[in-house]
């Protein structure tokens, strides 16, 4: 890999995120609003049901965990629908960039957003909740790292389905990762689901780590065993998301990088 | 040694194929010409010999070495411009010049920066977001990036396209300066057959996915053996009309003028039973047969006739 070739896809990526309202909000606008309305719904909660002291602590680290995944998965697939936006495709593919730099780049671009959106969060779950997210301690390290897998790997189904379809799907990039979310409990245990959904929850890594830090929260610690699962299904999902990957990069080299528009 | 070689080139898209079984060779410091009519495959076939289009056979050579083996290689020699693509609409026009060269392994990558922006003139540009650029200065800044990494190849798609009569004047000067300075090889197309005529060593016309012809634009137009004879007539117009019509002779009526389409040898023989028959013209002009005519000529179908 040739760090000039990975920085110039980065440069290009940073120049239009903070050029361009809508990527912006993507990193401060929405986490905003998700932490101001399940945030204050949580302490609404909390005044009638004094039971659950941990409620605001619960909902507001899950808002800012989703993140991870949203985030990893939403800056995969917002590259590549940019460069197709503004027809530049070609322009990329005719330099000697390699494929696994341009997918290298994406990776590092979604955490270097994942930092800023992170860290913008959780000031403001301090300063509005006084919930602290760094409570997790070491935990946050390895649930950052696996939350993020689950948004590189979805990421990369996304960007797979882009490449065979074109931006006649784009929708895909905002609305895909969402269907994992009810399966990965981020609010509630996992316990409430019906059992089919159980069956499913257990092939969804993020479940795990939801799962994880309300124990962290309850007990002070985790079964670790939660960690190694939620990676083994990961590491399985990222390679064959890879794969999937390259056979729709191949696919549309088949069909020609200007017809994709 | 060829710099370039298309070798059986071959693109099917399910029953409809592109490009049939192409195969040419490009020189070093040559300028070739990939004409045809709109849909011909020009396009297919400069996608293919970038990498960004999988032949469904055939391979492409660089350097003596594979496209498919030994893409980051070759493609570190190679760049290309097209009126069709865009940059970035957001990004400054010096934003997209700079994440461009580090595309490439550059040495002093400002300084060629500098340069670039020095030959082409685009100091007043560089601040501008793409999409505020005209389609005329978004093609110069195209070109401006497919010469950054001082490339040995060079593919231009419609590169003049859109721009005006002195900016492309100047792009043909830079074109051929560039190649008398550095041999750089160069593979155009364009729908200017003057442009071809004045820049290309070489020419292949391509039609229905086939090379139909291989030579210089010179020897295409001559290929067409005929000539335009141009008159403007005071007298007699209507029998001049009737002849031409009655000898099934191609002509065009302008008004003043009538343009009629002769092979050169019997040029002398036409003018001689037009004075016959008492038609009088105060002016005549006789063109020679154009690369334009032969395009137009492939362009109507006519190709196997020739």
């Amino acid at each position: 890999m040739a760090i000039h070739r990975i920085y110039a896809v980065l440069l290009r990526h940073f120049y239009d995120s903070f050029r361009t309202v809508d990527r912006l909000a993507d990193i401060f606008y929405w986490p905003t609003i998700d932490l101001l309305l399940w945030g204050l719904t949580s302490l609404f909660i909390k005044s009638f049901a004094p039971e659950l002291p941990q409620i605001t602590l619960i909902i507001v680290s899950g808002i800012v965990f989703w993140l991870f995944v949203r985030r990893a998965q939403l800056d995969m697939s917002i590259s590549l629908l940019g460069d197709l936006w503004d027809r530049n495709l070609i322009n990329i593919f005719v330099s000697p960039l390699k494929f696994s730099e341009w997918i290298a780049s994406f990776i590092i671009l979604g955490f270097l957003k994942i930092i800023l959106s992170f860290s913008f969060a959780a000031a403001l779950a301090y300063i509005l909740y006084e919930v602290n997210i760094f409570y997790f301690g070491f935990y946050l390290i390895p649930f950052a790292l696996l939350l993020m897998m689950t948004g590189w790997w979805v990421g990369m189904f996304v960007n797979s389905l882009i490449m065979r379809y074109g931006t006649r799907i784009q929708n895909f990039a905002w609305s895909i990762v969402m269907v994992i979310s009810p399966f990965s409990a981020i609010y509630y245990p996992l316990s409430i689901l019906p059992d089919w959904m159980q069956k499913i929850a257990a092939l969804v890594p993020t479940s795990y780590i939801f799962e994880g830090a309300r124990e962290v929260i309850s007990y002070g610690a985790l079964d670790p065993r939660k960690l190694l699962y939620s990676f083994i299904l990961n590491l399985i999902y990222i390679s064959l998301g890879l794969i999937f990957l390259k056979k729709s990069f191949k696919k549309m080299l088949n069909r020609g990088l200007l017809s994709l528009y | 040694m060829p710099i370039l070689q298309a070798k059986n080139l071959t693109k099917k898209f399910k029953s409809f194929t592109a490009v049939d079984d192409i195969s040419f060779n490009l020189e070093e410091g040559e300028i070739l010409g990939l004409l045809g009519p709109n849909g011909a495959g020009k396009t297919t076939t400069l996608q293919m010999l970038l990498g960004a289009l999988t032949p469904t056979a055939g391979e492409v050579y660089y350097f003596n070495k594979l496209l498919s083996q030994d893409r980051e290689e070759i493609l570190e020699q190679v760049n290309f411009s097209s009126s069709y693509i865009e940059l970035p609409a957001r990004l400054k026009v010096k934003e997209c010049l700079k994440f461009i060269s580090f595309l490439y392994n550059i040495s002093g990558r400002r300084q060629r920066v500098e340069k670039i922006v020095d030959i082409f003139k685009l100091g007043n540009l560089l601040n501008k977001e793409v999409h505020e650029l005209s389609a005329g200065q978004k093609t110069k800044v195209n070109l401006a990036k497919s010469l950054i990494n001082f490339p040995r190849v060079l593919l231009l798609d419609e590169p003049t396209a859109s721009l005006d009569p002195e900016v492309a004047d100047f792009i043909r000067s830079f074109l051929l300066e560039e190649r008398k300075k550095f041999k750089i090889s160069i593979i155009i197309t364009s729908h200017n057959m003057a442009e071809v005529e004045e820049l290309c060593d070489r020419v292949i016309f391509i039609n229905q996915g086939r090379i139909i012809a291989d030579d210089t634009p010179q020897s295409l137009a001559r290929s067409m053996r005929i000539s335009h004879v141009e008159l403007k007539v005071s007298q007699g117009k209507e029998k001049l009309l009737n002849y031409v019509k009655n000898n099934r002779v191609a002509f065009k009526d302008n008004g003043l003028r009538v343009i009629i389409d002769l092979a050169e040898k019997d040029i002398p023989d036409f003018l001689k039973n037009v004075m016959r028959q008492g038609i009088v013209y105060e002016e005549i002009s006789i063109a020679k047969p154009t690369l334009n005519d032969y395009f137009l000529f492939v362009a109507d179908g006519q190709n196997s006739n020739l």
